[in-house]
């Protein structure tokens, strides 16, 4: 489990060769200049230089919209699971992307296995890149998710004047490594010195969203959040979801079904907890009628000690996407700050 | 895996998203970060664009009445029913007998040849686009009162402005990214002024809520110009008319309107003080204010406002108008009202009339033709295109009644609203998703939508569809593809002179007028058209018209266009996942849903979620109960549509624009037994 280095003018080569065995997904940037994921054709489309991607990797172990199972009726009822059976190497992504994946295995790995998430999960490959330009909402610092992992990754790559310092972090990752070891040299003392130095000048670099987790942690965990909090936040919510859909451990999600002909598709839909009908019964009755609820529980969920237990780790990365993504001013930053100081901003 | 870059189809802010599609299909919906207007959100309705798409509801093939039944039929079939259908009433009645509603769904292609279809091939003038009576509100033009409704300001102004002034206004609920920037500048220390009956999330944020009592919005922003002219002495030149209009606002001292208004005099001058003290304000308009009555004076006062404030070198004023539906601009920038050619031409220019006479190769009538709401009752056949007039038409009850008196209705949409549901004919159209064309938002940005997969079964784009209608009645528009349209539309209509389909692929498209069209500009396209805000003073016609409530009716009805605007929108309610947030007030409120202070509601012994008796002048009706404290007490707030259908309050024509406006009434609320 040997670090190694992948010189600058081997990075193509390498990449062509993961394109052989399997799907790479990678940063694009695409023609309007946003930053995407999303499965590459050749080398030089990967975009090694961005901040963060505008969505996570959620989508590629949890679309917003997938066919579950297939039934048809036409004398005999028949049903078929899809199972999308895909191999795919996650390249160059963020550390707080990867450290999101991590709550997500949680979710659906945990009392009731699902299948969908799993099968896509054991086949994907995570090459983490390690973060040395934050952007102005990130704050992966307080998510334990970066800007330089630690740990839940099967490689992490840090780019150096000579080449990617590529750190092993799992079995999967020295067996990718191990074979293509021909491009690779053995990385020196001074490689893994400047890594360490370059993470520490990231940790720098962050800029004002800090989400004060640790307070906020311990005030939700222990009940000491003022009531009030959860009543003014509701107006500064607008219940889009973004934060919901752009959060790299928000899974929630319904599931539709539909007639095709005799038969006909179930599907699963993202979710958001937040939305007013999300937790209606067909009864009318609404346990979470309150906006305020629905605020609390999704806080709740992602801060308080009970969820981080559970998975290993608090619901946060910090990757920032809810800051820039929330349609009025309910993001985490604002959040974690209103709850450690008892008052909305 | 591709991902399209396109323009989310719901409201008029116009955010740039990205459609997920791979093996013909589309999975998702994603927000552009570097686009303008998004800037990396979307709303509730925009997260969930792609559902629109693949859909199990959508119409796939045309469909013909036989007998009760809509049944599905060929092309050749459907046309050539529309086309005899719509012939008959043409030579049976004139012309004029046939109604043509566009849409705010549409493209500015589709409306633009819809226009031309209605005025050459039918040589009707009666063309008009029912949505903008709910989602639109028409800022004055100088003189003729009717409105031209363009926003002066753009959005990106208020990340720059010391005081947002919201005018009947809730952009949470009708532009979300207009309220996104709003929050955003609240934190920067933007101060905020509401002026809603409604006290919504936004109103409680503000620094002064003026939660003005329904109908009383003229003597309100009245009270505002007293205290700025007469208190302040805002205007510095006295010349012109703003002798005349400081004595129209003499009488409407704080103090004197407070008990009409439900505002506080100290409120009032709170919010004259911080207007004062502001050097860039964006005022924030909409349908609260221009569907109340006399809404017109009240749109001109805001004006005078704004021209008092740059006579005086006061606060540089921007005016941003909310608007409800992706291409209402559009629409009407494409002249699908009955006042207008497109670019706004009017029908008593000569020069107009004979360009348009000359590029459509037709003689045009100069009448001003039936608005949406006149044709009702006054038409024999429609053609409705992209739009359920059941629920963009006020009066449900009535407009039904008028749609099944009809000798022909031809519908044309994407799923079968409830209007389609009544046609004789219904054609199969194609979804943002699936086509080319351009939409222009509510800061007169135009943006094109990028076809990203084909149409389902045999849907059509709707340009496409108006073009062969028109061919099988005898009136060929050989138009051969969207930018082809567009060209002949930068030639025709000033406004969009300049902008062409290459340019516009930039993202964030174009804000007419481009520079090209500015120098082009000719009358009667006065400075404000071109987003240049020099309306001149005008002095006010006052004459306060709210209801009065008595001891036998106590409370005030007003119908609130801000409240559940999606609420039973065809487009939102078909969606997979969200369409219950909108479908599930009508299970809640099947008999329409009245807004009440929870001291009201106790007051007259009513509970929420149960059916109250509610009684006007007018007549008595039965509906069910929203205890909110987000109404002021003395008042009941129902959504536009539902205060419509209640038919305890009266529709009457506001002048001028043939929009219908629900006169507020006074009101009394009981347990049903």
């Amino acid at each position: 489990m040997t670090a190694r280095l992948l010189p600058h003018d081997r990075v193509a080569e390498f990449t062509e060769r993961l394109l052989r065995e399997a799907e790479v997904i990678a940063p694009r940037r695409l023609e309007t200049g946003d930053v995407f994921y999303g499965p590459i054709a050749a080398a030089e489309e990967v975009a090694w230089d961005y901040g963060t991607a505008v969505e996570p990797l959620k989508r590629f172990l949890l679309p917003q919209r997938e066919r579950i199972l297939r039934f048809s009726d036409d004398g005999e009822l028949r049903v078929e699971a899809e199972y999308d059976e895909r191999e795919r190497i996650f390249l160059g992504v963020r550390g707080c992307d990867v450290a999101g994946v991590a709550v997500l295995d949680e979710m659906f790995g945990g009392d009731i296995p699902d299948p969908y998430y799993l099968g896509r999960r054991a086949r994907a490959t995570f090459i983490a890149l390690s973060c040395q330009q934050p952007d102005p909402h990130c704050f992966c610092v307080c998510g334990d998710a970066g800007p330089f992992l630690k740990r839940g990754y099967d490689q992490q790559w840090t780019k150096l004047p000579d080449g990617m310092l590529v750190e092993i972090g799992s079995e999967k990752g020295e067996a990718l490594a191990a074979a293509h070891d021909d491009l690779m040299q053995p990385a020196e003392l001074e490689h893994i010195a400047a890594r360490h130095r370059l993470a520490k000048e990231a940790e720098k670099l962050f800029g004002d969203y800090h989400s004060y987790a640790a307070a906020a942690m311990r005030k939700l965990t222990t009940n000491e959040v003022a009531p009030e909090v959860w009543e003014q936040a509701s107006d500064y919510c607008e219940e889009c979801g973004g934060c919901t859909f752009l959060c790299p451990t928000c899974s929630c999600f319904t599931v539709t079904d539909r007639r095709e002909g005799t038969g006909g598709v179930r599907e699963r839909h993202w979710d958001a907890c937040l939305y007013s009908c999300y937790a209606r019964e067909a009864s009318g009755h609404n346990p979470r009628a309150e906006r305020a609820d629905r605020l609390r529980a999704r806080f709740f969920h992602k801060l308080s000690y009970q969820w981080a237990q559970r998975n290993g780790r608090h619901a946060c990365v910090g990757c920032g996407r809810c800051v820039v993504g929330c349609m009025a001013w309910a993001h985490m930053a604002a959040m974690s700050d209103a709850m450690r100081r008892g008052v909305m901003p | 895996m591709a991902e399209i870059a396109t323009i989310c189809p719901f409201c008029g802010c116009g955010c740039g998203i990205y459609l997920h599609v791979s093996d013909g299909r589309v999975a998702g919906v994603s927000p552009s970060r570097v686009h303008p207007v998004s800037q990396g959100r979307l709303c509730l309705k925009g997260w969930h664009a792609h559902e629109l798409v693949d859909n199990p509801a959508r119409l796939t093939r045309p469909l013909v009445r036989r007998g009760d039944e809509l049944q599905e039929a060929t092309w050749a079939e459907a046309l050539a029913k529309a086309a005899e259908g719509l012939s008959k009433v043409r030579s049976s009645a004139g012309p004029p007998a046939i109604g043509v509603l566009g849409s705010a769904r549409c493209t500015n292609e589709d409306n633009y040849v819809l226009a031309r279809f209605a005025r050459t091939t039918l040589g009707t003038p009666s063309l008009d686009c029912s949505q903008r009576i709910q989602c639109f509100p028409e800022l004055p033009r100088p003189d003729d009162g009717i409105g031209l409704g363009v926003s002066t300001g753009q959005i990106a102004d208020l990340d720059d402005c010391d005081l947002i002034l919201m005018m009947g206004a809730d952009p949470t609920e009708e532009n979300p990214a207009v309220a996104a920037r709003i929050y955003r500048a609240r934190q920067r220390g933007t101060r905020l002024v509401a002026a809603s009956t409604r006290s919504h999330q936004l109103a409680r944020l503000a620094d002064v809520h003026l939660p003005v009592r329904p109908g009383a919005e003229m003597s309100l922003i009245g009270s505002l110009l007293h205290v700025l002219l007469i208190e302040r002495r805002l205007a510095g030149k006295e010349g012109g008319e703003v002798p005349a209009l400081r004595a129209s606002v003499a009488d409407l001292k704080p103090e004197n309107t407070a008990a009409e208004t439900g505002v506080s005099a100290e409120a009032v001058r709170q919010a004259a003080e911080l207007y004062e003290g502001a050097r860039r304000v964006v005022v924030v308009v909409s349908t609260g204010l221009s569907l109340a009555p006399q809404a017109s004076e009240a749109l001109q006062a805001l004006s005078n406002l704004a021209a008092l404030s740059r006579q005086s070198a006061g606060p540089q004023v921007a005016m941003l108008s909310l608007v409800g539906r992706n291409n209402l601009q559009g629409c009407r920038d494409m002249g699908v009202v009955p006042h207008y050619l497109p670019g706004y031409g009017e029908l008593t220019d000569d020069a107009v009339v004979q360009r348009f006479e000359h590029a459509w190769r037709a003689p045009l009538t100069r009448e001003v033709g039936l608005s949406a709401w006149q044709m009702l009752g006054e038409v024999k056949a429609l053609y409705v295109v992209g739009d359920d007039l059941l629920r963009s038409l006020p009066d449900p009850r009535a407009t039904r009644e008028a749609l099944a008196g009809l000798e022909f209705l031809v519908a044309q949409d994407i799923f079968l609203s409830p209007t389609a549901a009544m046609a004789d004919v219904v054609l199969p159209a194609a979804s943002f998703a699936e086509r080319n064309g351009t939409w222009t938002n509510l800061e007169r940005r135009v943006q094109r939508i990028h076809k990203a997969m084909e149409p389902p079964g045999e849907a059509r784009e709707d340009w496409r569809i108006i073009a062969d209608l028109s061919a099988a009645m005898d009136g060929a528009l050989p138009y051969r593809s969207s930018e082809e349209i567009f060209e002949e539309i930068t030639s025709l209509v000033p406004v969009y002179a300049g902008v062409f389909y290459p340019p516009l692929a930039v993202n964030g498209g174009i804000r007419w007028p481009t520079e090209a069209a500015r120098e082009k500009a000719e009358a009667p396209f006065s400075r404000e058209d071109l987003g240049i805000d020099d309306r001149p003073v005008q002095a006010l016609k006052l004459a306060c018209k709210t209801a009065q409530t008595s001891e036998q009716y106590p409370l005030l009805l007003g119908a609130d266009p801000t409240l559940a605007t999606w609420d039973g929108e065809v487009t939102i309610c078909a969606t997979l996942t969200v369409g219950v947030e909108f479908t599930v007030s009508a299970k809640d409120y099947p008999d329409g849903m009245l807004c009440l202070n929870p001291a009201d509601a106790q007051r007259y012994r009513v509970r929420n979620g149960r059916s109250a008796r509610v009684t006007s002048p007018r007549g008595e009706t039965r509906m069910q109960v929203r205890v909110s404290d987000e109404v002021p007490e003395g008042v009941a707030l129902a959504p536009y549509y539902h205060g419509a259908r209640s038919g305890l309050m009266e529709i009457a024509e506001a002048e001028g624009t043939g929009r219908p406006v629900l006169a507020p009434t006074a009101i009394s609320v009981g347990p049903e037994s």
